[in-house]
């Protein structure tokens, strides 16, 4: 299963396995990370998922739909080059080793 | 294509010879739900020579795939571009993609996460009184004195439009009896608005709008050129239509089950960050927007079966939201279940409710106000629905609110 890390606002670093085929905001929630919210479930109503893609994983990343891109322009934080809303980021084989800095704010 | 799977040579969806929305269908569509839903995948319902679709899977892929199942024909049950049935289109919800992607490009930017966020306050201070006030009476009738009474105050306000409640009530009548067919509940509805619909078309024009609210800046959007000209009416009328009767109706679902589920409420008792799943969990259970039409794009095969081109599909997203190829123990109002996103009660794929933040922050704000204040809620009688062709909404919900000691 792919490994993903989410680093938190403060800096800690949290370690999932993902299944193939999961979004990171839903495996974030299960987990019961806190900084992403997820309010809409995915449905890119809320932007309250925002991670920003640390370096050498943004183009395995699945490419930016107009939905996202129009939600990311309405991030808490503000947006980023290396911003996506992790309801949108369904784990692949290709994303193992991934590490995503979680937005702060959210909200 | 291999001659064996030519849609010429494909079964048609067996027929389904139902009214969906008859009187005793609407009052209780669950047995039609599942009817629809073990019959097939696709079923045709020769009454108004449409397909309908009620398992998860098919609902989704309808309601989402543009390409093959447009919503240019409208999202109700006649189409729009046919003579008799003509109208002109919601600039918004009756356009397919890449034309609605700018469109609701332009609305995200008037709606967006931190605007709606910036109302928190105001929903918050209105919710605490109108809560204080129906706790203050002990029994009440929930829809008009709690549910109704804080929605119809803060979504008029932060929308910028003054209608008087009736005119609200008797308007989304209306518009959710007129995306199901032309039968005798449309036409005494229509009787009933014909009175203020005068009244009604003035509420959603430019010089109607109160300074500040984001009906204003539909209007300022559409002379910046974001929408195209002569719209931001149309787009104003579709909140209206859109926002005000689903939220009511889903507030008052998560109350009824509330009230009748006591293990339920204990749970959000002792955490009330559980109310965001309660509502999911009530609008799965009884989905306020009922079904949804989409039409035909050329001859298509879904899940094996031959559609014929230019047809309507209706959606239940109410029967697809009990779907227990989907949801285990679909019928269990279970408020951890944590649906959101995945039930399809606020449609799904491009077209997805856009103003679901300002819903979810009504729901959280008044239910908040309320389990804070009351030990329990009880049922004070039987809750009565309301008969509207595409609505599933409470008329009357006698509840007894017991105040926390």
């Amino acid at each position: 299963m792919p490994k993903v890390t989410f680093i938190n606002p403060d800096e800690s670093r949290i370690e999932l396995d993902i299944p193939v085929g999961t979004s990171l905001m839903r495996a974030a929630t299960a987990h019961g990370i806190d900084g992403i919210v997820g309010d809409c479930g995915g449905g890119l109503t809320c932007a309250t998922c925002h991670v920003l893609v640390e370096d050498g994983y943004l183009d395995k990343m699945p490419a930016v739909q107009a939905n996202e891109d129009q939600m990311l322009d309405f991030t808490a934080m503000g947006r980023s080059p290396c911003s996506r809303l992790s309801c949108q980021l369904v784990v692949t084989e290709d994303m193992d080793g991934l590490t995503v800095r979680i937005a702060d704010p959210q909200l | 294509m291999t001659p064996s799977t030519a849609p010429s040579r494909l079964p048609e969806p067996p027929v389904l010879d139902v009214d969906p929305f008859s009187d005793e269908n609407i009052e209780n569509p669950y047995p039609f739900h599942e009817r629809l839903r073990e019959t097939a995948p696709v079923v045709f319902i020769p009454k108004y020579g449409i397909y309908a679709v009620g398992r998860y899977e098919e609902v989704r892929t309808v309601m989402s795939d543009y390409a093959r199942f447009t919503s240019e024909g409208g999202i109700g049950m006649s189409d729009i571009r046919k003579p008799g049935a003509w109208r002109t289109p919601s600039p918004i919800t009756e356009v397919d993609p890449p034309r609605h992607t700018k469109i609701r490009g332009a609305m995200t930017k008037v709606l967006s996460p931190l605007v709606i966020r910036q109302w928190r306050e105001h929903f918050a201070a209105e919710a605490e009184a109108v809560a204080e006030r129906a706790v203050a009476r002990g029994e009440i009738e929930a829809v008009r004195e709690l549910v109704e009474a804080f929605v119809l105050k803060v979504f008029p306000d932060v929308l910028g439009v003054d209608m008087p409640r009736e005119n609200f009530v008797a308007i989304g009548e209306m518009n959710f009896n007129q995306i199901g067919p032309n039968n005798e509940l449309l036409q005494k509805s229509l009787e009933r608005v014909e009175p203020i619909l005068d009244q009604y078309q003035k509420s959603f024009q430019r010089e109607s709008m109160l300074p500040g609210g984001f009906g204003e800046k539909i209007y300022k959007a559409e002379d910046a050129g974001d929408f195209d000209k002569g719209t931001a009416g149309v787009q104003v009328r579709s909140f209206l239509r859109a926002g005000v009767d689903t939220t009511i109706a889903g507030i008052g679902h998560t109350l009824n089950l509330l009230a009748s589920n006591p293990g339920e409420w204990a749970k959000v008792k002792a955490d009330p960050a559980k109310l965001r799943g309660a509502f999911d969990e009530a609008i799965r259970l009884h989905s306020p927007s009922q079904v949804m039409f989409r039409t035909t794009k050329g001859e298509q095969v879904l899940s094996g079966l031959r559609l014929e081109d230019d047809t309507k599909i209706a959606n239940f997203l109410g029967a697809a939201n009990r779907d227990q190829r989907k949801f285990a123990d679909p019928e269990r109002f279970d408020v951890e279940r944590e649906t959101a996103g995945i039930h399809l009660a606020l449609g799904v794929g491009h077209h997805i409710c856009i103003g679901q933040m300002i819903a979810r922050l009504e729901a959280e704000c008044i239910l908040g106000a309320l389990v804070r204040r009351v030990e329990r809620i009880e049922p004070a009688g039987a809750p009565e629905y309301r008969l509207v062709n595409t609505l599933r909404t409470l008329e009357r919900l006698p509840l007894r609110l017991v105040r926390a000691a």
